[in-house]
């Protein structure tokens, strides 16, 4: 390590050992500079003038678009989290049918796009049971479609699972709750707990999608805009940025659970 | 324990392999296959202009420079495509024309509606033509040759919803769906304030709102309502009753562009004035020119 020359020492980390908080901000910094200054000069080099003073004109429909965008992830995380759990289960279970059901819902939604989904629920499925609110079709699709990846997510830490711990569980004379609740449970939410936390972000990225039915989510608030006033660049620029300040701090929160759970077992 | 991992890495070993190789074989079919594509495109859809000029820029005319033509391939008989995925349509025939007149390799490049504009204001096309109406929004953000068509707003109503004009439509209570960004969006969002407007985006989605009640009307262009009543006649009725003045299609330019405008502009008075609008109404709306004059409507390229 003494090798490395003062100049570059500063932004050099050991492997293994922890970066000093002080380092870490300033190589950060560093970094999104650069990035900042590439786009910038994208932007020169293609010759865009960025132009953003559509948003205090239309800050009442972004703000909607926003809270609309919040609302319908936030009612599909938790549908899909409660089919996840159910569909993890059902696909250990030992009734044919029911474990081939989950199986097969799983392998249909993880296996077909988003947006054949949203066009085949709404107008096919949604028409014929008279689901006829579009939010209310949105958030039932959205779910449906996370809530497959939120149990193979379940599904993969259930396997990773050694058979041994409940057996040796048994052995040490534990009932079948205390099983679940010592043994199984501690480690589940350890291994899933990052996965799922990334699924927010997934999910709120993929409610994007949603615009294709007249959600007027975020994305659609904005294409509403642009096909209004023409800058289809600043507003496209700030609908990345408004995901992003949705979904930055959610991956901060998934890192922060994969560093603490991170104990060996 | 130990004996557990030993094991279960020697399978992973094993199956290693075997998925490499499986991995390998995927992946060269994969690459065949692109290129096969990847040919099959290039030799599709050059076609008729199929020379290799090095691309001129935008604002060049020279013989034999590129010229790029942004149109979004979803509206026929103007803009669409063959069988075989080549740009077919009336639009796109005249736009050749205009390039074997004035020696451009013309280049026809797909694009989302959208993405029209943006990519006239980013350099990445030469012109847009994609039966856009000249508005002075529009106007704005690039420069619009002379009007080489005209068309009305009709409106593709459901049946059950008793809309028979246009004010019937804008009342509280009734959805009108729109394409995004479309002139039929423009004017429910000046006019038909009373309405709920849901935006889609694109035409089969209104199409199938109003088919299945989910919006009692869907304003677009004559020619569109008048195709898609036909292809529903039990579940939909076509307003035609103009409620607006004639709205014309202009070929869009990059701002300052005014060599390449000129040129449309020399070109589209000549068609009007050699019968080449004639021919391709022949050739592409024959059925459609009848139904229309039955109607009573005045036909795309009826300038007086």
């Amino acid at each position: 390590m003494n090798r490395v020359p003062a100049i570059f020492r500063p932004f050099i980390a050991r492997a293994g050992t922890p970066v000093r908080p002080v380092k870490a901000a300033l190589n950060y910094l560093a970094v999104s500079m650069v990035v900042v200054a590439v786009v910038w000069a994208s932007l020169a080099a293609a010759g865009i003038a960025l132009n953003f003073d559509f948003i205090a004109q239309y800050r009442v429909r972004l703000w909607d678009g926003f809270c609309m965008t919040v609302g319908i992830s936030a009612a599909s995380l938790v549908i899909s989290l409660v089919i996840g759990i159910a569909v993890a289960a059902g696909q250990g279970a030992g009734v044919l049918p029911v474990r081939y059901l989950c199986d097969l819902y799983v392998k249909i939604i993880r296996g077909t796009p988003l947006i054949v989904q949203v066009y085949f629920f709404y107008y096919i499925i949604g028409t014929a049971w008279g689901v006829d609110n579009r939010v209310l079709a949105g958030i039932i699709i959205l779910s449906l479609f996370s809530g497959a990846y939120i149990a193979e997510i379940l599904r993969g830490s259930l396997l990773s699972l050694d058979a041994g711990q409940l057996e040796a569980a048994r052995a040490v004379g534990f009932t079948r709750a205390q099983t679940l609740r010592y043994v199984v449970a501690p480690q589940l939410v350890a291994r899933t707990l990052p996965a799922l936390t990334g699924q927010v972000a997934s999910i709120i990225k993929d409610s994007s999608l949603l615009s294709v039915i007249a959600v007027i989510e975020l994305t659609q608030t904005i294409r509403e805009i642009t096909a209004t006033n023409y800058n289809f660049f600043g507003g496209f620029l700030l609908l990345g940025a408004l995901y992003l300040a949705l979904t930055l701090p959610i991956m901060a929160v998934s890192r922060h659970f994969e560093k603490r759970l991170d104990y060996e077992h | 324990m130990n004996r557990t991992i030993s094991l279960t890495r020697t399978a992973f070993a094993i199956r290693g392999s075997r998925v490499r190789r499986a991995f390998m074989a995927v992946a060269a079919a994969a690459l065949l296959a692109l290129s096969c594509v990847l040919a099959g495109c290039s030799s599709g859809s050059t076609g008729a202009d199929s020379s290799t000029s090095p691309a001129a820029d935008g604002a060049a005319a020279s013989q034999g420079s590129t010229l790029r033509v942004a149109m979004e391939l979803a509206y026929p008989p103007f803009e669409t495509k063959d069988d075989a995925g080549n740009p077919e349509g009336l639009a796109v025939d005249f736009i050749r024309d205009f390039g074997a007149a004035y020696g451009y390799d013309v280049q026809i490049e797909n694009t989302a509606w959208d993405g029209l504009i943006p990519a006239l204001q980013t350099g990445k096309a030469d012109l847009v033509i994609s039966s856009m109406t000249i508005t002075d929004e529009r106007k704005q953000s690039v420069d619009f040759s002379d009007a080489y068509a005209m068309a009305q707003l009709a409106i593709l109503a459901n049946a059950n919803s008793g809309v028979a004009s246009i004010d019937d439509l804008n009342q509280p209570g009734k959805k009108v769906a729109v394409k995004t960004g479309s002139t039929g969006d423009v004017y429910a969002t000046k006019n038909l304030t009373n309405a709920e407007i849901v935006r889609l985006a694109d035409e089969s989605a209104c199409v199938t709102e109003v088919v299945q009640g989910k919006a009692d009307g869907f304003l677009y262009d004559q020619l569109t309502i008048y195709r898609n009543h036909q292809a529903n006649p039990d579940t939909t009725e076509a307003v035609f009753i103009p409620f607006q003045d004639a709205e014309e299609w202009g070929i869009a330019v990059k701002k300052g562009n005014t060599t390449l405008l000129d040129q449309l502009n020399a070109f589209i008075a000549q068609s009007k004035a050699d019968g080449e609008f004639d021919r391709l109404t022949e050739k592409y709306l024959a059925e459609e020119k009848k139904a229309f004059d039955e109607y009573g409507f005045k036909w795309f390229f009826d300038f007086e």
